[in-house]
């Protein structure tokens, strides 16, 4: 993660200190572990919502 | 009229009365100037005041009114405005460095709405950074106070809307919600917070990066529920200018209020709100509950198999959703964000386009989880907040409660939001009504959910709890 973060600090040039490096990564990886419980569901079938304007599940 | 009795009058009160030629508007906008001018230094509720624009359009409503060009019950009646909806002409910050300047050329499509419907507006009011956190404690513009106790913050992000409705300083304002921002900070500051379904009204004129494109919503603060209902009356509805509004007819909200509720059946969720319940909140709800079970509401346990997933839907597509919009002054201004925020957006950078989109199936199947419900029950109540924390457990950022360390901001989000954000996921209608007061005098606040569009169906349940349990007749006791 941390490599992820140097490249987008190049990228967007947000002159981020090595401790912001790491406290950034270390909260990206918090929330990649809450992410990756959405990969357990079994959404086969599902499509995803894209537009949110009509009564019901289709919504 | 005095300004001790602004205290106690709603729009509902008002109305007839402006209706009537017994209340001028001008008298009226001049009180609640005068209030703001009192109470606005020690609660900082707004950031630019537009009483000029305000005595002027009070003076036009005076005129026609008096003509016998009577517009309805907002015509004449003060309101406020969250700074993250564009306003023509007059600064609109958005709570940030970044905009500290912005002044745009044209009106939000509910700002155009409400000054077509008469109302009068005040000006606009303080919010967390961006909208990014519930506390309103803002490092540009200084922390919005909780007029319940002024070392408190007032929840957030729309903080200073409803702080302003709590103190008196205006008969409504306008939120945004895109994680529980209208109704935290209406639980914690007493009063009534709805956040309409998804589509009901338009988000045309929000500053972008303000929300997420699908869980972002725009609500209404005011001291009752038939207040409420009213506001909603003038702003819902389908606006061209906003893709993602609903062409669904908009019903009359008053319609239903003060029928009885008697044989309703309504929702408690399993499992979810049980950990996010600390203090004294759950006694309180409970209480709350059996007070609408003596109304004759029914009550059912019900399930919602995928809800502990909620915070990753809600963050995966929120935070991708809002970042996009700040990608221009992330590459030209990053240190204009605050660093909590400039770190939160490159987080977001992190997130994989197939967590976004597994987030959005995952989203779906928890709608069809809620509606499959709502074939059970007519309605859900939920818990809204913990109290209110004081700034200086914000700035730390935990509490103690429950024999345990609370802390604010996870990877869940906000803690206070994990009580709101099912209902940003799915776009469920959701009103928070204040349900009770902590040993200490804080308001709690109890959420009321229905299905798509049944907002007056919400309406009809928390107004028949809020004349029951009288808390609304509580003011706060500002020093």
């Amino acid at each position: 993660m941390k490599e992820i973060i140097r490249r987008l600090n190049a990228e967007y040039g947000f002159n981020l200190s090595e401790e912001e490096i790491e406290l950034i990564a270390k909260q990206a990886e918090e929330a990649d572990r809450m992410f990756q419980r959405l990969y357990e569901v079994d959404v086969s079938g599902i499509a995803p919502i894209m537009k949110v304007d009509k009564k019901g599940s289709d919504r | 009229m005095k300004e001790l009795e602004l205290e106690s009058l709603s729009i509902t009160d008002l109305a007839p009365r402006v209706k009537k030629k017994e209340i001028s508007p001008v008298e009226l906008t001049r009180l609640f100037l005068e209030r703001i001018e009192r109470w606005n230094p020690v609660l900082n509720a707004y950031l630019t005041l537009t009483s000029d624009q305000a005595l002027a359009g009070a003076r036009k409503a005076e005129k026609e009114i008096m003509r016998g060009k009577y517009r309805g019950p907002l015509h004449g009646m003060p309101i406020s405005i969250k700074d993250n909806l564009a306003t023509k002409g007059v600064r609109t910050t958005a709570g940030s460095k970044i905009l500290a300047e912005w002044s745009p050329d044209f009106d939000a499509t509910v700002v155009t709405r409400l000054r077509e419907a008469g109302a009068i507006h005040l000006g606009k009011t303080n919010m967390h950074e961006w909208a990014g956190g519930g506390t309103t404690i803002n490092p540009y513009y200084g922390a919005t106070r909780n007029p319940w106790d002024t070392s408190r913050i007032p929840g957030g992000s729309s903080g200073g809307s409803a702080a302003a409705v709590a103190a008196s300083m205006c008969l409504a304002s306008i939120g945004t919600d895109n994680a529980g921002s209208v109704r935290n900070p209406a639980a914690m500051c007493g009063v009534v917070g709805l956040k309409p379904t998804y589509g009901r009204v338009s988000v045309f004129g929000g500053v972008p990066g303000t929300g997420g494109y699908s869980t972002n919503h725009f609500g209404i603060f005011t001291k009752t529920v038939k207040d409420c209902a009213l506001v909603l009356q003038t702003i819902a509805g389908k606006d061209p200018r906003d893709p993602l509004s609903s062409d669904e007819p908009v019903s009359n909200y008053s319609k239903n209020i003060g029928k009885k509720i008697k044989g309703l059946k309504a929702g408690l969720i399993k499992g979810y709100f049980d950990e996010l319940m600390i203090g004294e909140t759950s006694g309180i709800f409970a209480q709350a509950v059996k007070q609408l079970k003596a109304l004759g509401i029914k009550t059912e346990e019900i399930s919602i198999p995928h809800i502990d997933l909620i915070p990753a839907v809600q963050n995966a597509t929120s935070r991708v959703e809002n970042v996009s919009d700040h990608d221009h002054y992330l590459r030209t201004r990053p240190r204009d964000f605050s660093p909590t925020l400039l770190y939160r957006h490159i987080h977001a950078l992190t997130i994989p386009a197939s967590t976004y989109v597994i987030a959005q199936r995952v989203r779906r199947l928890i709608c069809q989880e809620f509606e499959e419900a709502l074939r059970r029950v007519q309605l859900i109540v939920t818990p809204v907040s913990i109290p209110a924390p004081t700034i200086e457990e914000c700035n730390r950022g935990f509490m103690e409660a429950n024999g345990q360390k609370i802390r604010f901001q996870e990877a869940r989000g906000s803690f206070w939001g994990l009580t709101t954000i099912p209902f940003n996921v799915t776009g469920l209608p959701a009103l928070s009504v204040c349900c009770g007061s902590t040993s200490s005098g804080l308001p709690i606040g109890m959420q009321i959910v229905a299905g798509p569009f049944q907002e007056g169906l919400v309406f009809q349940v928390a107004h028949a709890y809020e004349r029951a349990a009288e808390w609304y007749a509580r003011r706060p006791p500002l020093p």
